[in-house]
């Protein structure tokens, strides 16, 4: 209801502790144990990665073996092949047999590579997909439902968004490219070492003496492109921040002729993208070579000492050199890998600890143990010296006091700040006061079963939100389950019935974004409607007519008088027509109320609600 | 859940499903390669690092193989030594190349796309008001987002990428066709094979990668509404309903993800297959061709053939995965050029002229003029309007009063009859000319994200900040700039501290103040603000709009009472003209809504 400025409430939330940072430390622990949780699922797939590792490396070293036989038969002085697994073929096979059974041999463990393979995918995907990320997105969308508003207030609904889409998909990023590709990685760079090592331990050490370098060097990398990247996207959203406002305010560019101007606004944030752009460009073009670097060099020293080596007779060819130069292009892709791991964590801890804020937050309106319940109240209010303030120190209610009756109508008038909205929050415990208490037929709200005490009470909003569903979605928003009786009913009401029946597709129509395709009056009487629907003792409404103009707040306002028979209705308004229906006027400045009587009594005695009488009667507001 | 869960939201596809990929077109190549003109130098380089990098890859595998088979399998050290150091000079060689043609890509490839939102940004700016009613926010930024960044990949990629790898496949090729054209014959045969696979599977994952799109359409556009929702959410306890629902949404989203984790996890292993396959078949094949006493195949075909195939498969995988990117960049290309080539619907003459300095007198002759086709909007409406003089617009929502101011600030053009300024037809008069000496306050009060003494600055750019100071002061609010917590830098905007609805009008109307225009028009707000913001507003209104002939959309009575001219409108036509005094003599419909509005008022003060 009320929507006080971010930027106060930002730190206000601060305060109760919640958005603290939390240390690198604490979140790789708490993402660490959500793992955990998933231990048996990380170490199929993790063994099923280990398996695929030895498969490929057997074939490829079957390939290396059928080149040794090969040379063995054509060059009569060359090394006897060295058969692995402790196989090898039986003297009366021809050479063609045992080339044969390699070729089989080869193919079966491509094959089982390849299921295995599947396997792989389609497990690690459910893993991450369906048991992390979809039941953390769940799990945030559902607490979201039931924050308080000081979280709405004080978070932009971007950056809401996006946590419960981006920020959940980093945590499974997190588990699938930290955490599994990570230990992947690490075991494919112990295998590859360890089978290097068994052909010639020397030779594996001059090939791989550049790997530190290399390691060093896309640490570098990451650590210098990955700011830039960042710096990018912001540029990039202040390129189409430009856009956006110059096609928003179109009317304002065209009709002061600020075309040329905005021309060279945007060219300029363009320009500033392009820029910032050659320098990653440089970048990621020295570094790409220069990983390719690496791996040549490696390969120039296999070629060389590995060539002497053959020469020499201390190495085979095949199960060798031929080997050895296809795992050394890949030895050099996994330790770049391995470098760009610390970036993908960072990004993943960022996008965790916002998933664990709100997981985190604490719910602050919550029923006490064994509320009341209450099916239907008469719907009597009374606020006993209630007090409230949304940061300390800054009080935006102080000692309200009155008793409503059931059925009575109440108006409360005051300049933009006083605290109206805020009064009429604090009936559905939107907010609970920080001082005294708000009753209803005289049980402290705070007794009550909330969700039953929110079902007493209609709400209209200023601007009211409408769902892109149906119209009679959104009419039985509070009560899904309702006939549609009940809800041609509630639209008749709120005199919503008849333009409902003339849009097309009536009360199936699907609104669109916000209710778009809809006046402003029109939207107001669905709100009507909707709230109405619940059938409230209580009916709460925040200025219904602020947004519309006077011509339309007409049909409102018929719409309203007819909700309002039979409940307790406050009403927030700045109108004098609407203030004159109340039986009761309250008067707010400064979060205190100043005056507070029937219409006729307030008009007599000098004060705001006379003010804003004879201003609005000076100034002919409604014509 | 039990039951199906009741959905929060439902998104209506119809006119916002936007295709992500297009056929192949020759007229839209050329069109985006033209883009790349200006950059002539860039892209000839470019092309000579391409052809050069096609060359020298196969080079270097050719060179392990050689080296192998050659020093090395003689036995001769001083050969090995010699063709280690060659292969590490072509390495370095290929690497320098690599270089430029990665970086020059990159390059070219964000040239195109800045001249391109360039270009498309003023192209924006041409079209007259009518477009930007019709055309959503949204569909203008993914112009400038994802059909860019398409077309970049189209440009940055997919030429370049897939010549380098056609350029390896073909030397790859005919290297295996000059060492043994039998075994050589295996890889084409298995080649067809590996493009068919490669299809199908892109064929159905693209399937499979948009459903995934589309429920994720659905999960983002609930939750966005869930969360501008949440007070009625909370306020009529749907929590638990939503949040049922909504797990339904992503677990669905989860299974259609394992959907396209099926279909990729039998794609890769059957490519990687394909390769073995070949290998396989090189051990057995060309260890008969090695061992046959009638062929004279060397061992060491065998070991080049062993380096070279994947010179032959990769590209194949790469140049498929390109085409993807190439359709997509298609789309995308696509959609900006039918942005570029949409006319306005109207521009201004050919030989429309500047407007001299104005007086400010303002005519309408027998206009008419309708939005859409067929419904008018506005019928016959004529009327004079003499320097100075405030013309208040009076009548109910879609009686036509924005259609004449409209009109007047010539953001449309009337459909007959004439609009004139100063006795000159507004068409024959340059908009900017006319905007320039024009003053405008909407009714959105729109604020740029900047200080407010920017925002004021709009009104004249060239304005010191000692006139914005003036202005203000002028206007009578200085007090309550001076009241925010950085003055007149205080930043407004989306991204600055909530101004109050008043404080924005009142910079609305210091801005339209600065710019001293002789024409101003003024759609005066219909939310309600306080009665001391309102009092203030009053008063800076009448001085704003004192010298000027003004046209107001009015709301207050004072404002109305004031004009010196008040036209009645009803549906499109003036049903009543004059000043106040005379419509309520003249007992008409201007009458009877005073009548009424003083009746409300007299009660409440009796």
């Amino acid at each position: 209801m009320p929507r006080p400025s971010k930027k106060r409430l930002t730190s206000a939330f601060n305060q109760s502790g919640v958005t603290a940072g939390i240390s690198n430390r604490t979140l790789t622990r708490r993402l660490l144990s959500l793992a955990w949780r998933f231990r048996m699922g990380c170490l199929r797939v993790l063994m099923l990665q280990l398996v695929l590792l030895t498969l490929g490396l057997s074939g490829l070293s079957l390939t290396g073996v059928a080149i040794d036989f090969l040379y063995a038969q054509v060059m009569p002085g060359a090394r006897a092949p060295h058969w692995p697994f402790g196989w090898s073929p039986p003297a009366r096979w021809s050479p063609m047999l045992v080339l044969l059974a390699l070729a089989v041999g080869v193919f079966g463990l491509a094959l089982a590579r390849g299921v295995l393979n599947y396997l792989f995918t389609v497990k690690s995907t459910r893993l991450v997909e369906t048991d992390v990320v979809a039941a953390l997105r769940a799990d945030v969308y559902a607490k979201l439902q039931r924050l308080s508003f000081r979280f709405f207030d004080a978070n932009a609904s971007g950056t809401i968004i996006n946590r419960v889409t981006g920020d959940t998909r980093a945590i499974g990023n997190f588990i699938q490219q930290v955490l599994l590709q990570g230990v992947i990685t690490a075991l494919s760079l112990i295998v590859y070492l360890v089978y290097m090592l068994s052909i010639h331990p020397w030779l594996t050490v001059a090939c791989l003496a550049t790997t530190p370098l290399l390691w060093w060097t896309s640490l570098i990398f990451s650590r210098q492109v990955h700011p830039a990247y960042l710096r990018n996207r912001d540029l990039v959203d202040d390129m189409i921040l430009k856009l956006a406002e110059t096609v928003q305010g179109i009317q304002v560019v065209k009709g002061f002729a600020r075309e040329p101007e905005e021309i060279a606004r945007f060219a300029a944030a363009n320009r500033a993208v392009r820029d910032q752009q050659q320098n990653i460009f440089w970048k990621v073009s020295l570094f790409t070579p220069t990983v390719s670097f690496f791996t040549q060099v490696n390969l120039t020293v296999l070629l060389l000492y590995g060539g002497w080596l053959v020469i020499h007779d201390q190495l085979a060819l095949g199960t060798g050199l031929v080997v050895l130069a296809g795992l050394l292009q890949q030895f050099s892709g996994q330790v770049a890998n391995m470098a760009g791991l610390a970036n993908t964590a960072q990004q993943s801890l960022a996008g965790a600890q916002r998933v664990f804020e709100v997981l985190d937050a604490p719910v602050e309106i919550q029923n006490r143990p064994a509320p009341r319940r209450v099916p239907r109240a008469r719907g009597a209010v009374q606020c006993e010296h209630v007090s409230f303030a949304y940061e300390r120190d800054e009080p935006v209610l102080e000692d309200i006091h009155c008793d409503i009756a059931a059925g009575q109508c109440v108006a409360i008038l005051g300049a933009t700040g006083a605290g109206k909205s805020t009064l009429l929050s604090l009936v559905p415990r939107f907010y609970d006061p920080t001082r005294g208490c708000v009753r209803v037929d005289s049980v402290d709200v705070r007794e009550l079963d909330l969700d039953d005490l929110r079902r007493n009470i209609g709400l209209v909003f200023q601007e009211s939100f409408l769902f892109s569903n149906t119209v009679a979605a959104n009419i039985a928003f509070g009560h899904p389950d309702a006939s549609r009786e009940q809800i041609e009913r509630a639209a008749q009401i709120a005199a919503a019935d008849e333009f409902i029946r003339e849009m097309p597709g009536g009360y199936d129509a699907v609104l669109r974004e916000g209710g778009a395709n809809l006046s402003g009056g029109q939207r107001q009487r669905l709100a009507i409607a909707r709230a109405v629907l619940v059938d409230p003792p209580i009916l709460l409404l925040d200025d219904p007519t602020a947004a519309v103009d006077p011509h339309t707040e007409q049909e409102i306002l018929g719409a309203i008088e007819n909700a309002m028979r039979g409940r307790t209705t406050f009403m927030v308004t700045h109108r004098l027509s609407t203030l004159q229906r109340a039986n009761l006027v309250l008067v707010l400045d400064h979060g205190r109320i100043v005056q507070m009587g029937t219409p006729q009594e307030l008009m007599n005695r000098p004060g705001l609600y006379r003010q804003t009488a004879e201003l609005q009667f000076a100034a002919g507001r409604g014509m | 859940m039990s039951a199906k869960a009741v959905p929060v939201t439902r998104l209506i596809r119809d006119e916002d499903y936007e295709a992500d990929k297009r056929p192949l077109s020759l007229a839209l190549l050329t069109r985006l390669f033209a883009f790349t003109r200006p950059h002539a130098r860039k892209r000839n380089w470019l092309l000579f690092t391409v052809v050069l990098r096609a060359l020298q890859l196969p080079a270097l595998a050719w060179a392990i193989g050689a080296t192998i088979n050659g020093p090395i399998a003689h036995r001769d050290t001083r050969g090995v030594l010699g063709a280690g150091l060659g292969f590490l000079g072509l390495a370095v060689f290929t690497l320098v190349t690599f270089h430029f043609r990665q970086r020059l890509a990159l390059e070219l490839g964000e040239a195109v796309v800045h001249d391109l939102r360039n270009t498309l940004f003023r192209h924006f700016l041409r079209m007259p008001m009518s477009y930007f009613n019709r055309t959503k926010l949204g569909r203008i930024i993914s112009r400038f987002t994802s059909d860019i960044e398409a077309v970049r990949a189209g440009v940055q990629d997919v030429l370049f990428v897939s010549l380098v790898q056609g350029g390896q496949l073909i030397v790859a090729t005919a290297l295996m066709a000059w060492y043994d054209w039998v075994m050589f014959l295996v890889v084409l045969g298995l080649a067809p094979l590996v493009w068919l696979i490669n299809r199908f599977f892109r064929r159905r994952l693209s399937v499979a990668y948009r459903v995934v799109q589309e429920s994720w359409s659905r999960i983002t556009a609930t939750i966005a509404e869930s969360v501008s929702g949440i007070r009625v959410t909370q306020g009529f306890v749907r929590q638990e309903v939503n949040a049922g629902f909504f797990t339904e949404l992503v677990t669905d989203h989860s299974k259609y993800n394992l959907g396209v984790a099926r279909t990729s996890g039998i794609f890769l292993p059957l490519l990687e297959l394909n390769t073995q396959f070949f290998m396989a078949a090189l051990v057995v094949l060309g260890g008969y061709r090695v061992l046959s006493p009638t062929t004279h195949v060397p061992v060491g075909t065998i070991v080049q053939f062993f380096f070279l195939a994947n010179l032959f498969f990769d590209p194949i995988r790469v140049i498929g995965n390109q085409y993807n990117q190439a359709l997509a960049a298609m789309a995308g290309a696509e959609r900006v050029f039918k942005v570029l080539d949409t006319v306005p619907d109207w521009e201004d003459a050919p030989d429309a002229g500047a407007l001299p300095v104005v007086r400010g007198r303002v005519e309408f002759r027998h206009v008419v003029f309708g939005y859409v086709k067929g419904r008018s909007a506005l019928h016959d409406i004529s009327f004079v309007a003499e320097p100075g003089q405030t013309v208040a617009l009076v009548g109910h929502t879609g009686s036509g009063k924005s259609s004449i101011v409209n009109l007047i600030s010539k953001f449309y053009l009337p459909d007959s009859g004439t609009v004139l300024i100063d006795g000159t037809d507004v068409r024959r008069i340059r908009s900017d000319s006319l905007h320039r000496q024009m003053g405008m306050v909407s009714q959105q009060n729109f604020l740029f994200t900047g200080t407010i003494m920017d925002n004021i600055r709009v009104g004249r750019p060239s304005a010191t900040d000692e006139e914005v100071v003036a202005a203000v002061r002028q206007l009578g609010f200085l007090d309550l700039i001076g009241a925010l917590p950085a003055g007149l830098a205080t930043k407004a905007g989306e991204r600055g501290a909530g101004l109050s609805l008043g404080q924005r009008q009142l910079i609305c109307f210091a801005r339209a103040f600065i710019a001293d225009p002789r024409i101003l028009i003024l759609d005066e707000a219909t939310s309600s603000v306080d009665a001391m913001t309102e009092a203030r507003i009053q008063e800076s209104l009448l001085k704003l709009l004192k010298g000027r002939t003004s046209f107001v959309v009015a709301h207050r009575l004072s404002t109305i009472r004031q004009a010196d001219l008040i036209l009645v409108l009803d549906h499109g036509r003036i049903v009543e003209r004059g000043t106040h005094e005379q419509l309520v003599a003249a007992d008409g419909v201007y009458a009877g809504l005073h009548r009424q509005f003083v009746d409300t008022a007299s009660h409440i003060i009796r």
